[in-house]
């Protein structure tokens, strides 16, 4: 663990403060580390991920005997050190062994500890390099399209997609500069086989996770059906379609891998938890109508707006019924009939009346309505 | 009039740039995501991958510029800014959620009595100089008194009455007191329970008891004051002494020796509790040093072969460099 630090001028604090937690956060910082072998595969491709993720990227350029899913204890314990240390929330890991060539682990963390872990093979990949065509500026915040219907589905894949959202993409902006967008990094999935469809999937999320850390999630058997991940990266050409919207073609640009899902560790409940508490919104966000439901109100398929209004208990006791000569107050028996003739030369006009305007059957003039109906 | 013609021209318009799609695309312009929740189509799969695989990426991509150019926007000088609505795919943090500033006790007050906080600006007018003048600091307008050249003194003042120190001290009062303030305002807010809090004090107020050469023995005692309860003190002199005496200042030969010899032993069982010996002259060589450089850099091992003639077996030992694993 790393010994607290005061800080002893204006500049360190200013680096301290920066680390400290944020209502907002900062997108989070890679780290790329590679295992105790990592081939020329696994060099390139973390080079490439690297590329596409600078500038929040630090590369580790030494090898490190960790595996973070085989000897857990001391692995993660560096792991923690060095998000510690270098204020990273996120880790690359590379390693290639005999009976999984060419993986690479994706680890995110939460207020310095593993968060969850996710590992892939690399099956085939093409360089940027290889590409001759435009490239993206770094720094560029790129679009993301994720095809497939496993991506909401499968826990696999769905873990696989918030963590790659959250290596390319997981800075919440308020706004973002049109002209500014430049490449889309597309993930998509082999076609779906039949064991993967959705009742499967649902009966393997809610199954009893094997071993008691989870480490072991996923052995072969498990993963030998998924389909593969496919990654591109295109660059847009926003062209003109004569309308506001432009239309828009897609070039290539690398690097483009092809990887297969092996082992991963899911999230702990707690932690994860913990992890996905949302910050009290601002009231001038309340206002605006974000964060709470707004009530009774909803959009129909249509796009509109719709709203309900609570007109109150109805009260039966002064419902107009029929009247009866014998039952009014006396003495004003001539006023009522001269009234009454009246509406009777109104007759065309209340037979325009809607009848469902008034549903309750009391509204400003129930004897009008009583008349048009009949 | 015919406006088919019209309208055919205005729909094929909009033909490309809409998508359809079985399901509809899930849009998050928040974080720039779509998600195309059709399941992917085996034929054009097998028949040509890349190509399949970047008509599904257009038609997502094209999908999520249609929802971001049909935003509200702004101006910037870099062109048009679209704002973002919230995201709507949940992603974890990286860090837990920062923790509400406690409050001090003034500004619990305040609240208290609706007393609005107000800025204090650094500088602050002076109608001698004419001038605006910082309050504190540099040339501050609070040691004014204690820097003018002239000091009025009263009528029955001391002898050694220094209207300067005066001033001086009751600014630096001040400051201790805000300063006292502002420690006492941490404690408040600190994490330790008041009942921590009272067991620290309770544990420094027990070690001072009995910092006195008679261990608090012939300390005056305070009204309420309990008695220091655990507290005993070494007595290795003999065992039949009551442990709350002290030990007499003449004790008998053997008891002495064995003291002495304890003590000795203890000193040698243990190399790191012995006080180092100070440098002396020849202790500011550093021998590592030296060696390496009267090797030059081959090391010890090296230079005795040296010096005892004869080259041992080869000399390409490698540079004695520790094997680095280091982490980056």
């Amino acid at each position: 663990m790393l010994r607290t630090i005061k800080p002893k001028n204006a500049r360190s604090k200013r680096v301290l403060d920066a680390r400290q937690p944020k209502e907002v956060e900062d997108p989070r910082t890679a780290i790329f580390v590679k295992g105790t072998h990592t081939g020329d595969v696994l060099n390139n491709v973390m080079r490439e991920l690297m590329a596409l993720k600078r500038p929040n990227a630090i590369a580790f350029n030494k090898k490190n005997a960790i595996h973070p899913f085989d000897e857990a204890s001391t692995s993660i314990a560096s792991l923690e050190f060095w998000a510690n240390k270098n204020d990273a929330s996120m880790f690359v890991f590379g390693q290639t062994t005999k009976k999984r060539p060419h993986g690479l682990t994706f680890v995110r963390m939460f207020d310095g500890k593993v968060l969850d872990m996710a590992e892939v093979g690399v099956e085939k990949w093409v360089g940027m390099a290889d590409f001759k065509t435009p490239k993206s500026t770094p720094g560029h915040k790129p679009l993301m399209h994720f095809a497939s219907e496993l991506f909401d589905t499968h826990p696999r894949f769905t873990q696989l997609k918030s963590m790659l959202i959250d290596f390319f993409n997981g800075e919440e902006i308020e706004s973002i500069c049109l002209p500014g967008i430049e490449h889309v990094i597309s993930v998509s999935c082999g076609p779906t086989p039949a064991a993967l469809n959705n009742a499967t999937a649902i009966a393997y999320a809610s199954r009893p996770k094997p071993g008691a850390n989870g480490a072991n999630g996923g052995s072969a058997e498990e993963t030998a059906n998924f389909p593969k991940v496919h990654i591109r990266t295109y660059t847009l050409n926003l062209l003109s379609s004569g309308t506001r919207i432009p239309r828009v073609e897609l070039t290539p640009m690398g690097p483009a891998l092809d990887l297969v899902l092996r082992r991963h560790q899911p999230a702990d409940a707690e932690l994860l938890r913990q992890a996905m508490r949302r910050p009290k919104l601002k009231k001038a966000d309340v206002e605006q109508g974000l964060g709470k439901k707004r009530k009774n109100q909803e959009v129909d398929e249509m796009g509109d707006l719709r709203g309900r209004v609570h007109v109150g208990k109805q009260d039966l006791g002064k419902l107009q019924t029929r009247k009866m000569k014998g039952l009014k107050a006396g003495g004003d028996a001539m006023d009522v009939d001269s009234d009454e003739a009246g509406r009777d030369g109104m007759d065309g006009d209340g037979g325009e009346e809607d009848a469902g305007e008034d549903s309750d059957g009391f509204g400003a003039n129930p004897r009008k309505k009583r008349r048009s109906k009949a | 009039m015919d406006v088919s013609n019209i309208l055919a021209t205005h729909a094929a318009k909009f033909q490309s740039v809409t998508v359809e799609k079985d399901t509809p695309l899930e849009i998050d312009a928040g974080l720039l995501l779509a998600s195309d929740p059709n399941p992917i189509e085996e034929e054009t799969y097998k028949e040509n991958l890349e190509d399949h695989l970047q008509s599904l990426a257009r038609d997502g991509a094209q999908a999520l510029i249609s929802a971001l150019f049909s935003l509200p926007t702004k101006q910037s000088p870099h062109g048009p800014l679209a704002i973002l609505p919230r995201p709507v795919f949940q992603l974890p943090r990286a860090k837990p959620l920062p923790k509400p500033k406690p409050q001090t006790k003034w500004e619990k007050f305040a609240a208290a009595k609706g007393i609005q906080h107000k800025v204090r600006d650094k500088k602050i007018w002076d109608e001698e100089k004419q001038d605006w003048v910082n309050r504190w600091g540099r040339n501050g307008k609070n040691r004014e008194v204690e820097e003018q050249w002239i000091h009025e003194v009263p009528l029955n003042a001391d002898v050694d009455y220094d209207p300067r120190k005066v001033a001086r001290d009751e600014r630096k009062e001040r400051i201790a007191k805000n300063e006292k303030k502002h420690q006492q305002n941490i404690a408040r807010s600190g994490t330790a329970s008041r009942d921590e809090r009272k067991s620290e004090i309770e544990k420094t107020l027990a070690t001072t008891r009995i910092s006195t050469a008679s261990m608090g023995k012939f300390d005056k005692r305070l009204e309420g004051e309990k008695k220091v309860r655990g507290v005993k003190r070494k007595c290795h002199y003999s065992q039949n002494l009551k442990l709350s005496q002290f030990d007499p200042n003449e004790a008998s030969v053997e008891s002495e020796k064995k003291a002495s010899l304890d003590l000795l032993s203890k000193m040698d069982s243990d190399k790191n509790k012995m006080r180092r010996e100070p440098r002396t002259e020849e202790g500011d060589l550093n021998v590592r040093k030296a060696v390496k450089f009267a090797s030059k850099g081959r090391g010890g091992i090296a230079l005795g072969r040296e010096m005892s003639g004869g080259r041992g077996r080869g000399g390409g030992r490698g540079r004695g460099g520790r094997g680095g694993r280091g982490r980056s």
